[in-house]
């Protein structure tokens, strides 16, 4: 077995190339993943989540169970998994979701049964943030990695004071420093072109994301 | 499809799969390229007229979303920038390595280091053996296709299961992929719809919805009841001690969540310094491998699940692959280390977009699988690689880093002529060529030569037959002659 050591002196050993130097943070010229001059990053967030076939719904925060409540009654779902995430909105969303006749469970008491987490027809979880210009939501293990994908329908809250400009300033920010074990970017449902470049949405996650952003 | 044959039992590692649902047999190609030459291998793509009208459009479409999603952004300072970030990170790979294994391990990921490819297979068979793993999802790794990874796994008793929907067919077909971002690109519908048809016992509507609705029901199963996820990586983060890696599918978050073990097998020049790299690589990799603005999924991993998250694995190991790698660290051939894996040389490539990727021999095609395998693999199994090339320069205008890929071959075809790879008459008659054009009179004597022997062979001006000593070269060629002042 290669231990630690005699790796590295392999990968040591050999003479060094020119080495360029790093750019710094600032320098980083502008990409197709980040906010453009003058632009509204909820407007460029819903244009670019569109884009890629996530629904988009703006509600106010007084609105915001009965949206979800809603969003999962439109996609048809019986059972339902919560994620710890949603904060302050958790108590009101299992309480509308209730009031619907949904069958609403929290997210980490599925989880460790497989066989009820795979009968779930939708989730709803809250995010760490919202990337404007790549229409992503960000979730962490705190919201359980599969909470987004392990059903057919993911339901997201997003507060728009969630939402950062672009992928530069999520990388670069403090946000992630609340991230856990991982940090994952999502931007619409699962999808595949892999039979002949034919586009089939819902291939592992979810075929249908909707998120409500709180505005 | 004669290449289907599903195993007869229903249940593996002691878990049944769904009713009607058999396992794919595995069935390795081969390991080595000495069997066949380029020649034979692109001779036997050739005959397959779907492939080629399928490189097209899906490369085409490639790279026409390329050109839209990069309008009026600064593309090339961006390039610029990931062209620095990855030299940087190469240049000072020792350093940023131990930097990552340090932070990796901080952070409770558990970190191995395999030399090779056979220990790469020891290490991964060995941690599934100890654990008592029986069944394990995989989510697309370029790097477990250099090493073989699922051979050695089934080897051993494993119930390996590919989840990328182009990796699960090429798994069931005893197939490899024929590209980095897109594996059946060389496979029809038709073809899925007999495979799926089989594996499922009836005859499955015959589109694609239905298709992947089949194979997602059955991919479903094996996540819940695998033991062990494997995956690849696409950038180690250095600052964090992260891997980060991309899917559209999202076969790669269930594989890194649902099962109790996570490993990753990751080429070591993955490495980028810091997270705010990701903001220049990202959109580059996306947007040069599929046109995407971002993938759907990318997921960054810092270690097993945390305290108070409810599910991920309980452990999560990350096997860091040399693999040919370090040797080429300060070498002439440092840059091909920069490669991301997007795949967009390939797109570009006038042989690849006539071949195919499997005529390459090995795990990667087209001009970055021409540098890459005689690296890798050694001038016997792929020096000649460097000769399927047109040397057009495609591929190093659409790089995202830039690499030299032409200048990479050019040095990859002085090598094997240093090291007398090539057979002794060719070497001769450019020697002999290179005297006889030393002086003028000779110079001129050889094209007087030249002309009368053409000007015997052609037909209307034109050599389209066989030249005796140039038949290989005249046969797939016509050489039209000046017309004589």
């Amino acid at each position: 077995m290669t231990d630690r050591a005699s790796f590295m002196a392999a990968v040591a050993s050999t003479p060094r190339g020119h080495d360029p130097g790093l750019p710094d943070r600032a320098a980083a010229p502008d990409a197709p993943t980040e906010l453009r001059a003058g632009e509204s990053p909820l407007d460029r967030f819903q244009t670019e989540a569109e884009a890629v076939s996530t629904i988009v719904e703006r509600v106010d925060a007084a609105g915001a169970a009965s949206a979800v409540a809603a969003a999962l009654e439109a996609a048809g779902a019986g059972a339902v998994a919560i994620a710890a995430d949603l904060g302050d909105l958790l108590e009101p969303v299992r309480e509308a979701c209730r009031s619907a006749g949904l069958q609403v469970d929290d997210y980490a008491d599925v989880a460790p049964e497989r066989a009820r987490a795979a009968a779930l027809d939708a989730t709803v979880t809250g995010c760490l943030a919202a990337v404007a210009a790549t229409g992503s939501i960000v979730t962490t293990g705190a919201t359980g990695r599969a909470a987004a994908l392990i059903a057919p329908t993911h339901v997201c809250v997003v507060r728009a004071d969630q939402v950062v400009d672009g992928l530069h300033a999520l990388v670069d920010g403090d946000v992630l420093a609340a991230a856990g074990s991982m940090f994952a970017l999502q931007s619409g449902p699962s999808r595949s072109a892999d039979i002949e470049k034919t586009l089939i949405l819902g291939v592992h996650g979810p075929g249908r994301v909707h998120v409500l952003l709180v505005v | 499809m004669s290449a289907t044959t599903p195993r007869e039992d229903a249940e593996v590692g002691g878990r049944p799969l769904p009713p009607g649902w058999a396992a794919p047999a595995h069935q390795p190609g081969a390991d080595s390229l000495a069997d066949t030459t380029f020649e034979e291998r692109a001779r036997e793509n050739l005959a397959r007229p779907f492939q080629r009208t399928a490189i097209a459009n899906a490369t085409d479409h490639t790279v026409f979303a390329l050109q839209r999603r990069f309008a009026g952004t600064a593309h090339d300072a961006l390039r610029d920038e990931a062209r620095r970030i990855r030299a940087h990170a190469i240049t000072n790979l020792p350093t940023y390595l131990e930097q990552w294994v340090d932070r990796a391990e901080a952070r409770g990921t558990q970190v191995h280091f395999a030399a090779d490819e056979a220990e790469a297979r020891r290490i991964v068979a060995g941690l599934c053996a100890e654990r008592g793993v029986g069944r394990v999802v995989k989510s697309k790794s370029m790097a477990s296709e250099e090493v073989s990874l699922n051979s050695a796994l089934e080897g051993a008793g494993i119930d390996v299961v590919e989840t990328d929907l182009g990796e699960f067919v090429v798994q069931a077909m005893g197939d490899r992929p024929s590209h980095v971002i897109a594996p059946i690109l060389h496979r029809t519908q038709g073809e899925v719809h007999e495979l799926f048809s089989a594996m499922a016992g009836e005859d499955l509507p015959d589109d694609p919805e239905a298709l992947t609705g089949f194979a997602r029901e059955g991919l479903r199963h094996a996540f819940l009841t695998a033991d062990a996820g494997i995956s690849g990586g696409n950038f180690l983060i250095a600052e964090t001690g992260e891997v980060a890696m991309v899917t559209n599918e999202g076969n790669g978050r269930l594989t890194t969540s649902l099962p109790r073990i996570h490993i990753a097998l990751v080429g070591i020049e993955k490495m980028l310094p810091r997270r705010t790299d990701l903001a220049v690589l990202l959109p580059l990799l996306t947007g040069h491998g599929t046109g995407q603005q971002i993938t759907t999924y990318v997921s960054v991993l810092g270690g097993p699940r945390g305290a108070g998250e409810p599910d991920g694995p309980e452990e999560m190991h990350v096997v860091l692959l040399d693999g040919g790698r370090s040797a080429l660290l300060g070498g002439e051939f440092e840059e091909a280390l920069h490669c991301i894996r997007c795949g967009a040389c390939q797109n570009v490539c006038p042989v690849y977009r006539q071949v195919g990727g499997h005529a390459y021999g090995w795990v990667y095609g087209g001009p970055i699988g021409a540098v890459l395998t005689p690296l890798f693999r050694g001038q016997a199994d792929g020096g000649e690689l460097s000769h399927a090339t047109t040397l057009c320069g495609a591929c190093d205008d659409i790089c995202p880093v830039r690499i030299p890929l032409h200048d990479l071959l050019l040095g990859l075809r002085r090598r094997r002529v240093a090291e007398d790879v090539a057979p002794l008459s060719e070497r001769l008659a450019f020697r002999a060529w290179g005297l006889a054009w030393r002086h003028p009179a000779t110079y001129r004597a050889s094209t007087a030569v030249a002309r009368a022997g053409l000007a015997v062979l052609a037909r209307d001006g034109v050599v389209s037959r066989r030249v005796p000593g140039l038949a290989r070269w005249t046969a797939t060629r016509d050489l039209v002659l000046g017309r004589r002042r």
